[in-house]
């Protein structure tokens, strides 16, 4: 059914990496106290989502899982995995159930 | 800047969780006349709806624990009993929707679809049980609100 990676994980993790580095780049340059504000909770939501919603796949093996678990760059490495081994996976799965 | 926060949050709150909590509620009744009536169509096609809008406003809904967390790290407030009671609630509320909710909707809807298939799919719930876990959720929420309002032991006037 799923044949590539569903949008909402892709999604979350472009929002996981961009938080960081405008937070990063907020520290170290003009340091508005309300980017952090809205930013830490931002990436700390996104990071918690991508690790929930990677476990919850089904097509995706544990080493995907652990990757995505990684700070910052992890939904981003996960997704890379599932495109690459994805579409294989899945259809191996279909095999076994029909 | 605090009080814009606080203004979308208040607004993300009663635009995203509003409609989850409506359509969610609505979910298992209707589930309910659909099974009983097999060639009742128009209830799949509302069922649809109806998890479609849990979907959609349930990823609507992650602006209000952002917005709210930004807001109360601008108001220096992180560390109060109230608001961390409220997070984990919140926590727990997201939990309930994400993991539990959601996917047993969706089961549901993939029940008549896949009854063909020789191997069984997982169970979908009873509609009693949906209504346990909505009905649980909602609690949730509720209690969330009035912490939110009462906000005891605070001592900001905001």
């Amino acid at each position: 059914m799923h044949h590539r990676p569903p949008s909402h994980l892709r999604i979350a993790s472009h929002v996981e990496l961009i938080s960081l580095i405008v937070m990063l780049a907020n520290v170290f340059t003009v340091h508005i106290e309300s980017i952090s504000s809205l930013m830490g909770p931002a990436h700390g939501c996104a990071y918690l989502f991508v690790v929930i919603a990677t476990a919850r796949l089904r097509q995706a093996p544990t080493t995907v899982k652990m990757l995505a678990l990684i700070p910052g760059v992890g939904g981003l490495l996960a997704l890379r995995q599932l495109d690459r081994f994805g579409p294989a996976r899945d259809n191996t799965e279909e095999v076994i159930l029909s | 800047m605090t009080k814009l926060f606080l203004s979308l949050h208040v607004l993300a709150a009663i635009v995203a969780v509003g409609p989850v909590t409506v359509a969610a509620s609505m979910f298992p009744a209707m589930l309910r006349r659909a099974l009983g009536d097999s060639g009742d169509g128009d209830a799949w096609t509302t069922l649809r709806t109806l998890h479609r809008i849990c979907r959609v406003y349930a990823g609507v809904g992650i602006a209000v624990p952002v917005l709210g967390l930004a807001t109360a790290s601008s108001l220096g407030v992180l560390g109060e009993v109230w608001l961390i009671t409220s997070i984990l609630l919140t926590g727990a509320a997201a939990g309930v929707l994400a993991l539990l909710i959601l996917p047993a909707q969706d089961r549901a809807l993939a029940a008549p679809a896949g009854s063909a298939s020789p191997l069984p799919a997982p169970t979908p719930w009873t509609p009693g049980r949906l209504a346990m876990v909505t009905g649980i959720f909602n609690l949730l929420w509720a209690t969330v609100t009035v912490l939110m309002i009462i906000r005891p032991g605070s001592t900001t006037g905001v």
